[in-house]
């Protein structure tokens, strides 16, 4: 492996971490609000990074814990999709990348993206269909503004994960080879 | 998988050790050892020459072909 690979890989490896500890810090948050909503309701105007979805709450409750929901799954998947790829940086060897680790966790990412795209994708239609009901549903757009592009995502890694589960395939047969 | 590899009979007759047949064929004991127990998935001709050339035999000394029970019991 060449000097500048290796460190481009060091590189990615470390922007990995920095999205995972933000995703972590976002999906802790968003649990905690979530919890607190609960059982004290007046702290639904001021919920992570100042989101306040208290009309929402005051006209039904159902919407709001529904789309709550959403986001917390959301939040929640992105967080372990990173945490996935993270391993999977850390465990892969470079001289010898195709072993059936490797094969599985790159599956498994495709499996978790699009999980992300099809949920994000669902609980915008369900803001659309609630805007029509008259509520405001504006400030949370952030958090499913990306649906199309994860289930794209997911096509493009589910190639790479078939083709690299070929890859493994045949380097065993190579290995098993006198 | 149908086909089997004889590489033990023939080396109990020729009475040549693993050790000494990796050394004459220039292969690995683990690869031998695949081959022996039949992990093996292919053979290359290259190999299978200095093994008949290592212990005096032909392919079809070291190789034999052997139908699934499965399909035997079909017909």
């Amino acid at each position: 492996m060449s000097k500048r690979n290796d460190f481009v890989f060091k590189g990615l490896h470390i922007v990995a971490w920095i999205i995972f500890v933000g995703l972590c810090i976002e999906a802790g948050g968003l649990t905690v609000n979530f919890v607190f909503s609960l059982y004290k309701p007046e702290f639904v105007q001021n919920l992570y990074q100042k989101l306040d979805l208290s009309q929402m709450y005051a006209l039904s409750k159902w919407a709001f814990f529904s789309m709550y929901s959403f986001i917390l799954v959301i939040s929640i998947l992105k967080a372990y999709l990173f945490y996935v790829v993270i391993m999977l940086i850390f465990k892969l060897d470079l001289s010898k990348p195709f072993n059936t680790y490797v094969a599985d966790q790159i599956t498994k990412i495709s499996y978790y993206t699009l999980d992300i795209g099809i949920i994000s994708y669902i609980a915008r239609q369900t803001s659309k269909n609630l805007l029509h009901r008259g509520f405001e549903i504006d400030h949370l757009n952030q958090f499913w503004a990306d649906s199309q592009a994860y289930i794209l995502m997911a096509a493009v890694i589910y190639v790479i994960a078939t083709i690299f589960s070929r890859g493994v395939e045949i380097q065993n047969e190579n290995d098993l080879t006198v | 998988m149908p086909i089997i590899v004889n590489l033990d009979v023939m080396m109990a007759k020729r009475k040549m050790s693993l050790n000494d047949l990796s050394e004459k064929v220039d292969l690995t004991l683990s690869n031998l050892s695949i081959l022996k127990t039949g992990k093996a998935k292919a053979i290359r001709f290259t190999t299978l020459e200095a093994i008949c050339n290592a212990l005096d035999c032909q392919p079809g000394d070291l190789l034999e072909y052997k139908e699934n029970e499965k399909k035997t019991t079909n017909r």
